[in-house]
């Protein structure tokens, strides 16, 4: 669309490659020592990505077990310490740092701000995360081996007693150290979003994803701290002696209500910020605005505010919790969720729609998280959850909602956001195979374990006998964990070709339409992000800097707009409030 | 009854569409496609489990293919074409925003309003069981205190326990734990209940078909997680006082006292739920 004929977007036109001659250790000195955003977020989306791909082989080892009957590869210790470890690196050291990775990549360019309100709190924020997550990880290199009580290892089975490995010490400790790198980047998203945004960019011009970055650190900084304490007391019994989740105080379900009051929020947490991501893509490959702005807002406030009442609904079957009140809070989830489609299918209605990969992966989620969301409402019904609770029907939801959200959204959003972090474009060819080699693996993973779990098979068992009759759908679910797995390898190439060989993108906005700032700077941006700054008098700055005929088009037709924007570049007064990429 | 007939042909081919492992056509995979996918109940309750089951999953269904079929239209018919300019900028359309809104509220009220009754329905704890059994969940096995009889059984994780239960019979299950938090699954009961050390849950179902079920332990207690298993066997009054009495010739007659099993601290501890 509009080439950037500014000298000073410095990188966008380098003829020549300054990365590669760098050397390793000058990169490696400028990496950990920055307090660029930007650098932050890379780090952030590289280790979150090598503990996707570690708990990744976790979840093969575990398939190939499950494959057939008996134990062919792990013990029964060393299969609770894999499904333990695998959702605890999948939850707290991939799903959650990498929105920490993403708010930091964009949010700051989509509010048109240098940088996050505290640099240094922000790398602070990484260390507490890497060096917390490879304190739980060292589990593994102990004795006693990792933890083994499941990702939310309940009391009592967490104490000394029942676990007196030290793997279990490390992960309570190293996830609280992790879980305050979280609050921390919590605290700085709010404090940069309330107060950084540019001239003109309104609480209700800003993007989606900012939207969501921001219900995401607020729902963060309630509940972290919960789990900080928990995770503490915990620690207390442990090493110190005390009674606080001691069987004889009903400690089993203090610990169960202490949990899941951040465990419920915390899928939230990891999925609102990919909601965010295809909001932002939805439009642009729409070639629409997104539809129902306001509405879609308060969807998300909504579920925010939802999913802080909810945290019960994982303990219908304790027999201890208030039935009805949890179970219609929980189907009340359905209905902003439900808004959220609407307004993604709305967005899409009545557009030119064109499917490069990252429009692909949005809708995949959208398939693959609408499935989720209906057997959603199925465990909703305390007489049906009843049954499948625990069993493989649970696993195959929350892979649909959670996999479908982050992993379907992370993708898209690297193939979206994938100039604005290395400056080049990733391959469409290879990242459409990538696509739909995962699409298949994934389904043909997870949709039979809804079978599965209603015909009675647990979670959480190394083994089943032959007589269960779960073999044939447990041998598909294995194979399809397998092409799921291998469609990573696709991706890692796509990374390392283009790394090689694709051109640099000398253009603002690689896929044209783009409407929130990020499309309105180089890629990669500079240091502190904009050499100037578009006029902000919409939610869509850099789409009516780019695309000024539709602004002056929409001020024709105000019914629609309600004087929210004023035409750009079609009186002559007004150019000097934006970009040179307008004028050129 | 032909209504439900035709509620389960629907629910039955609408599963097809979805599934990508129909394997074989038998008998006994038409009549699992019928109930949803879910065992063949064996208690009085199961029926109106089976009921919301099969319902909740025709409206979940219904949503679904109503949304993934807005999802596809959306992409076929609104594709780019060559020669496409600028769509029309649409930013909200009012009714439609409140439409898309109060539908779903309505829907989930109307889905609240039987669950809510189901729910209390099977939770219910009455003054009128006749059978009552103590089931304690231990690392990695169950056993057995039959009340009314005053007799009990035990199992290993090699030598699975059996938990004989007359037909007819409105049972009270007390469960607990002296250990670590177990859940008392029988999958073709349709229902579970957590066992937690410091709590007694009870709850309350009436077997009505003979046969023996598998049962299994839903909550992760250890290393023997998966070996924390137990057969179920509905029997007539005859059958099954005639293993009462097997029990108690071979002296398994009062409470378990095994140490790890103390059922009475739990008893004291806690409420009914």
């Amino acid at each position: 669309m509009t080439a950037i004929t500014d000298p000073l977007a410095r990188v966008a036109t380098a003829p020549d490659r300054p990365a590669r001659s760098e050397r390793l250790g000058r990169v490696v000195v400028r990496w950990i020592t920055s307090t660029d955003h930007k650098v932050i977020a890379h780090l952030y989306l590289l280790t979150s990505f090598g503990f996707f791909l570690i708990a990744g082989v976790m979840a093969l080892v575990m398939r190939a077990e499950l494959a057939e009957p008996g134990l062919q590869y792990v013990s029964n210790e060393q299969y609770n310490q894999l499904f333990t470890m695998h959702g605890t690196l999948m939850l707290l050291m991939f799903a959650t740092p990498l929105f920490v990775g993403f708010a930091n990549l964009i949010m700051p360019l989509q509010i048109g701000a240098p940088d996050v309100a505290f640099p240094r709190l922000n790398m602070v924020s990484y260390w507490l995360y890497l060096f917390g997550s490879l304190t739980t990880l060292l589990g593994f290199f102990t004795p006693g081996g990792a933890a083994a009580f499941g990702w939310f290892a309940y009391a009592p089975l967490n104490d000394v007693v029942n676990s007196p490995n030290v793997g279990a010490d490390l992960w309570i400790m190293g996830l609280a150290i992790s879980g305050l790198g979280t609050i921390l980047g919590s605290v700085n998203f709010i404090t940069t979003i309330l107060c950084m945004r540019a001239p003109g960019m309104t609480m209700f011009r800003m993007p989606i994803f900012t939207w969501n970055i921001l219900m995401t650190s607020i729902l963060a900084v309630m509940v972290f701290p919960l789990l900080a304490a928990a995770l503490l007391v915990l620690e207390t019994d442990r090493k110190f002696g005390a009674h606080v989740f001691d069987t004889g105080n009903g400690g089993a379900l203090l610990w169960q209500h202490l949990f899941w009051f951040f465990g419920h929020p915390e899928v939230y947490i990891i999925a609102l910020p990919f909601f965010g991501i295809v909001s932002e893509i939805f439009p642009v490959f729409s070639r629409k605005p997104v539809f129902g702005y306001k509405g879609l807002v308060f969807a998300t406030v909504g579920i925010a505010g939802l999913s802080v009442a909810v945290w019960a609904h994982h303990m219908y079957v304790t027999g201890a919790v208030l039935l009805p009140f949890f179970a219609f809070m929980t189907m009340l989830i359905a209905v902003p969720t439900g808004v959220k489609f609407f307004n993604w299918i709305g967005t899409m209605w009545g557009g030119s729609l064109s499917f490069e990969t990252p429009m692909l992966w949005a809708i995949g989620f959208l398939v693959t998280f609408l499935f989720g969301g209906l057997t959603g409402v199925i465990l909703a019904a305390p007489p049906l959850d009843f049954h499948v609770s625990d069993s493989y029907f649970v696993v195959a939801h929350f892979h649909y909602v959670v996999f479908g959200t982050v992993v379907f959204a992370m993708f898209a959003g690297f193939y979206f956001w994938w100039p604005k972090i290395t400056g080049r474009m990733l391959d469409e060819t290879l990242g459409k195979i990538h696509f739909w080699w995962l699409f298949i693996g994934f389904h043909t993973t997870f949709l039979v374990q809804h079978w599965l779990g209603m015909q009675g098979m647990p979670r959480r068992y190394a083994d089943y006998s032959a007589s269960d009759g779960f073999q044939t759908l447990n041998l598909v679910s294995s194979l399809g964990a397998m092409a799921l797995g291998s469609s990573t390898l696709v991706f890692l190439y796509n990374v390392y070709k283009t790394w090689r060989t694709a051109p640099l993108v000398t253009v603002d906005d690689p896929w044209g339409w783009g409407g929130s700032l990020e499309w309105a700077t180089s890629c990669p941006p500079p240091r502190h992000n904009f050499t100037s700054l578009p006029r902000i008098r919409s939610e869509r700055p850099a789409f009516d800097l780019h695309h000024p005929e539709a602004v002056a088009d929409l001020a024709a037709r105000s019914r629609i707009v309600e004087g929210l924007v004023e035409p750009v570049g079609v009186g002559g007064s007004d150019g000097a409030g934006s970009s040179k990429g307008a004028e050129s | 009854m032909a209504t439900r007939r035709r509620a389960n042909l629907v629910l039955g081919s609408a599963l097809v569409l979805v599934a990508t492992t129909a394997s074989g056509c038998s008998e006994q995979t038409k009549s699992e496609w019928s109930r949803g996918g879910l065992p063949e109940g064996a208690t009085e309750q199961s029926a109106s489990i089976q009921n919301l089951w099969i319902g909740s999953w025709i409206a979940a269904l219904a949503v679904g293919v109503l949304v993934w079929g807005l999802i596809l239209w959306a992409i076929v018919v609104y594709r780019r074409r060559h020669s496409d300019g600028m769509p029309q900028q649409v930013k909200y359309n009012v009714p439609i925003e409140v439409l898309y809104t109060l539908t779903p509220l309505i829907m989930v009220m109307a889905l609240f309003v039987p669950v809510a009754r189901d729910e209390a329905k099977l939770t219910e704890l009455t003054n009128t069981y006749t059978n009552s059994v103590n089931v304690v969940g231990y690392r990695w096995s169950w056993g057995f205190n039959y009340l009314e009889d005053q007799v009990y059984d035990v199992g290993t994780p090699d030598a699975k326990p059996t938990l004989w239960l007359p037909i007819g019979k409105r049972t009270r299950f007390k469960l607990t734990s002296p250990d670590v938090i177990h859940s008392f699954w029988v999958p073709n009961f349709l229902f579970k209940m957590d066992v937690i050390p410091g709590r007694l849950n009870q709850f309350e179902l009436t077997p009505n078909r003979v046969g023996t079920f598998i049962g299994e332990c839903a909550e992760l207690c250890g290393v023997d997680h998966s070996r924390m298993l137990f057969n179920v066997k509905v029997v007539t009054q005859v059958e099954y006082d005639a293993h009462v009495a097997a029990l108690r010739a071979k002296g398994q007659t009062g409470q378990l006292k095994t140490g790890r099993v103390s059922v009475r601290s739990n008893v004291t501890a806690g409420g009914a739920s």
